[in-house]
């Protein structure tokens, strides 16, 4: 992939799933609770919250103010939703993955 | 995205309306997450973060406050710490520079319109201002100047003059003359010293290099190293020899100018001095500056110095000055203790002495010694004067102040508006801030150029030579000055006038507290109280040195002129003597070796019947010739004068009565002391008469008959034709003593130019006084026009219901004449404690009276009530229905 821009971490690729799973309504807490049910192990809202801002700035989703909710002191929710960039980088990544998984040789682990 | 942001928009504004109705209802279920946190979070982070950031963790907070309230509280501060990192922080640039610059911008328009609505108080601030910045900047190049003098020889650090104390009866005696062996030893002695140099004092002298061309200068004797010791570089000759032969002479570029014409090729030519002495030039050394504390035009070798003095080579003699540089890192508290009874041993007749180090850059400020310490000296007079230039910057501030605050009441309705559209106090305090500043700056343009116009007759007041140098260090303390002077002068008006609440404000409530009252009131009280000060100072220091200088000093001082013997003058003054009574306009004349002004040589060597170890005195030394008595017209208690028709009077000696009074002698006349192991007959006693300055008291005085060391010749001529005897004296002086300039000199003129500190001081404070009250005044007329025109609506009720302009006037001026006193109250003891100290420090001075103060308070009282008056009449005397019509 060129640049460093680019670039998707590990971390990163699975906030950006699951934005892409919530399309137009991922936002943090919801995130980080997808998380966690799916990585059974504790993860902190904080590092979602970096991880999405560095997704922002790489231009792989992009963001808006969702209405108030009576939970969350009033506070408005930001939700997150995949961009076309982002789709791309996530459909090539995967591509990448299933050629590699492809030439594992069939070996019995038996 | 820019549908995106469209879509915002709306939800945005609809959200912040919808904030505050949930904030409520969180605080009613007491399900907040903890405050201090939230605070915190908000504090550091990203306004375009912050929303969702506390969005999401207020969710988990209220998720686990159903589990665990405290876990939750707990978590959620731990939450907010983790995001205290660079990438969720605020931008550290508080101030973005384009909007600094609009910002800027609108302020410089906004105070430039305020100047020109309220012309007069922006006048008032503007005079005050730069009058104030004119002192502080003519006062700060004085005491720079002051604080130069002597700092500019190279090896400064390590210059010192050995000095020393002498325990006597009366106490100790500090002296900076030395025995002239002294440089010589101690450099030969203490490895710790680098260079030695003896100099002497600086005498004029004839200088001719054709016989028909001959100059007066001042030149001084010095030793080897000397060029080494000061930095006055040479132009010509090598600093390590240029005094090695003793008839060598060293001229200043000036004074070569004036004797060849030429700076080039004159090196080895020679220089007749006193039309009798030649002299090879042997260097040429740039002028000595004026911020140097000895000034002379060239010197000659210190050895010739001691061949023609015999003196000069005896232990027991003091006179020359020593100087020495100690090599880099010596300790000199250590080389003090070192050399402290140095000279001791070699005094087999005087006394002890007990030498120490001056800085020599030290001796110009701190010149002063009493009983063996060092008491200040002229820097008293630079501490003084600075603390005068900060009072009147402070008293021109507080013009600031109060006109700003008391304008206040009439930008309300700007500052209410602004707030409610939403200008914070922080801006608004910018604002009042940028324009005090502003007007300081404004105030330091006139001030550079009134301290333009003024300095050359601030020279001639203090006698020196400045001007306004550019340098970058003088230029940023300047600028910083008045930079500070703004900022303080604006400081009170920004923070009080951006406190006001709006609403108050809007619907016209305001009202003054007593405290804000009282500090303005305070203010007043203040610029009074320094102005009563100085005028009761002024008053007191021009009563003191008009004292001093018509004080009684036991003789005439006036028509008393007096000159220096050079020439045939010094091998035959009884022919010139003798020639000058011939003229009509001559009343007396004679030869006196002392100069009347100051302590100028003593002796402790006399031992008289009934003298005990321990009864040393320093008995100031005069020598006489004939006539001398008469011509000062001094008075003789006991005995008689010197005398002719008496053989023996060269073993006579003449005594004064606190000399006696000391010795204890009773019957004096007659009676046989010693001196220096001679054996002298006391024929007369006169009585006191004042030959120092009259800070210090009349001493014992030794009168010698010794017509050969009589340097001087002083006459008295008649008043009234003071003209043509002194035209008749220069010319018999041109025909007796050709080739020689006669520099005559009048006694009483030399005796006001002892007090020429005092004079300054009396003449500067005088000054500065009148500057403070015209300030004071200044500000006081501002805020009285300011009460006035407030207090309209008042008069006009007040003139209706029948009350007089008298009345009115009076109702005016009360609350002014209160301020007044108080500040005379506060005053006056001020006052009276700084001018006891200041009087102290003369032996002659004057009682403190009462008026003195009495005049300062009611002078004070006096200038308030007429400027306030001017205002208070005219607001009195104007139409009643005008000032019901007003609307303001």
């Amino acid at each position: 992939m060129p640049g460093q821009n680019h670039s998707l971490g590990e971390f990163e690729e699975l906030v950006l799933l699951i934005v892409a799973a919530h399309h137009n309504e991922a936002y943090g807490v919801l995130i980080l609770e997808n998380l966690e049910e799916k990585l059974q192990k504790k993860v902190n809202i904080s590092a979602v919250h970096v991880a999405l801002k560095r997704l922002e700035d790489k231009g792989f989703v992009r963001s808006r103010f969702g209405g108030i909710t009576h939970d969350r002191g009033g506070r408005r929710k930001k939700l997150y939703s995949i961009t076309a960039l982002g789709k791309k980088v996530l459909d090539k990544q995967y591509a990448l993955r299933t050629s590699l998984y492809q030439q594992i040789p069939k070996i019995s682990f038996g | 995205m820019d549908s995106w942001e469209c879509e915002t928009l709306p939800q945005r504004r609809e959200g912040a309306k919808e904030n505050g109705l949930f904030d409520n209802a969180g605080l009613n279920m007491k399900k907040s997450p903890p405050k201090r946190a939230l605070q915190f979070l908000r504090w550091f982070c990203r306004e375009d973060y912050v929303e969702e950031i506390e969005g999401d963790l207020t969710e988990i907070f209220e998720k686990q406050y159903e589990v665990s309230p405290r876990a939750a509280r707990l978590r959620f501060a731990l939450n907010v710490i983790r995001y205290f990192r660079p990438a969720f922080m605020k931008s550290f640039k508080f101030f973005n520079p384009f909007a600094m610059g609009v910002l800027l911008r609108h302020n410089l328009i906004l105070s430039l319109r305020s100047f020109m609505r309220y012309r007069m108080s922006f006048f008032i601030n503007l005079c005050s201002l730069s009058v104030g910045l004119a002192c502080a900047l003519l006062i700060y190049l004085w005491v720079g100047d002051e604080l130069s003098v002597d700092k500019f020889h190279e090896k400064d650090r390590n210059l010192y003059q050995v000095m020393y104390n002498q325990e006597l009866a009366n106490g100790i005696v500090t002296n900076g003359k030395t025995p002239g062996l002294l440089a010589a030893e101690l450099a030969a002695e203490f490895p710790e010293i680098e260079y030695a140099t003896t100099a002497t004092w600086v005498e004029p002298r004839t200088l001719s290099v054709r016989d028909d061309y001959a100059i007066k200068a001042g030149g001084r004797y010095v030793s080897k190293d000397f060029f080494n010791t000061f930095t006055h570089p040479l132009l010509e000759g090598d600093k390590d020899h240029v005094i090695d032969d003793v008839s060598s002479i060293v001229l200043s570029e000036s004074l070569c100018m004036r004797l060849f014409n030429t700076t080039t090729d004159v090196i080895g030519k020679q220089v007749v001095l006193d039309h009798e002495a030649p002299y090879q030039v042997t260097g040429i050394f740039k002028d000595v500056p004026p911020n140097s504390s000895w000034k002379f035009d060239f010197v000659m070798a210190y050895e010739r110095f001691e061949k023609e003095n015999d003196w000069a080579r005896d232990w027991n003699s003091v006179g020359p000055y020593t100087y020495i540089v100690t090599r880099e890192g010596v300790d000199i508290d250590l080389l003090n203790k070192k050399i402290v009874d140095f000279a001791t041993p070699h005094r087999k007749e005087g006394k002890e002495i007990s030498l120490f180090l001056a800085r020599y850059s030290d001796n110009y400020l701190y010149g002063h010694y009493e009983n063996g310490r060092a008491t200040g000296g002229r820097i008293d007079y630079v501490i003084l004067f600075s603390i005068i230039a900060v009072f009147i910057l402070v008293i021109a501030c507080i013009n600031f102040m109060n006109l700003s605050t008391a304008r206040a009441t009439r930008r309300l309705k700007e500052i209410g508006v602004k707030k409610t559209l939403g200008a914070s106090r922080k801006a608004l305090a910018f604002q009042y801030l940028t324009e005090a500043i502003l007007v300081s700056f404004f105030s330091l343009l006139v001030a550079v150029a009134l301290v333009w116009a003024l300095l050359p007759s601030f020279n001639v007041l203090t006698g020196k030579d400045m001007s306004l140098r550019f340098d970058p260090s003088a230029v940023l303390a300047v600028l910083g000055v008045t930079l500070l002077t703004g900022i303080f002068a604006g400081s009170y008006p920004a923070l009080y006038l951006s406190g006001f609440n709006p609403v108050a404000v809007l619907k016209g409530k305001l009202r003054i507290s007593v405290g804000e009252a009282l500090a303005r009131k305070g203010l007043v009280v203040f610029q009074f109280a320094i102005s009563v000060v100085l005028i009761a100072s002024v008053l007191i220091v021009f009563r003191q040195t008009q004292y001093v200088q018509n004080r009684n000093i036991g003789y005439d001082r006036d028509n008393l002129i007096f000159f220096l013997k050079e020439g045939r003058a010094l091998t035959n003054p009884e022919a010139l003597i003798t020639e000058m009574k011939k003229i009509p306009g001559v009343i007396n004349a004679a030869g006196l070796g002392h100069n009347l002004l100051a302590h100028t040589m003593g002796t402790e060597d006399v031992h008289w019947e009934g003298k005990m170890p321990g009864d040393e005195i320093l008995f100031e030394y005069m020598f006489a010739d004939y006539g001398m008595i008469e011509t000062l017209g001094l008075e003789m208690k006991e005995g008689r004068a010197f005398s002719r028709d008496f053989v023996g009077d060269t073993t006579a000696v003449i005594f004064n009565e606190t000399a006696i009074e000391y010795m204890g002698l009773s019957d004096p006349v007659g009676r046989i002391i010693m001196e220096s192991g001679q054996p002298l007959q006391i024929i007369g006693v006169v009585k006191d008469f004042n030959f120092t300055s009259l800070h210090d008291g009349v001493k014992p005085l030794f009168v010698k008959l010794w017509p050969r060391y009589a340097w001087n010749i002083v006459a008295r001529i008649d008043g009234s034709r003071q003209r043509e005897t002194l035209r008749a004296i220069e010319d018999l002086y041109k025909s007796f003593n050709p080739g020689f300039v006669m520099d005559y000199k009048f006694l009483d003129q030399e005796y006001q130019a002892l007090y020429a500190a005092e004079q300054r001081v009396s003449t500067l404070s005088r000054y500065f006084a009148g500057i403070a009250i015209l300030i004071s005044s200044m500000g006081l007329f501002g805020v009285a026009s300011f009460t006035a025109e407030r207090r309209m609506k008042e008069i006009g009720i007040r003139k209706i219901l029948g009350s007089t302009s008298w009345g009115i006037v009076v109702l005016l001026t009360s609350d002014f004449t209160k301020m007044v006193l108080v500040a005379v109250a506060i005053a006056l003891p001020v006052s009276y404690i700084i001018s006891d100290r200041w009087l102290d420090s003369f032996a002659y001075r004057i009682k403190l009276e009462w008026w003195y103060f009495a005049v300062a308070g009611v002078a004070a009282l006096l200038i308030a009530w007429f400027t306030v008056g001017l205002q208070t009449v005219k607001a009195a005397a104007v139409s009643m229905t005008r000032c019901l019509r007003m609307n303001e």
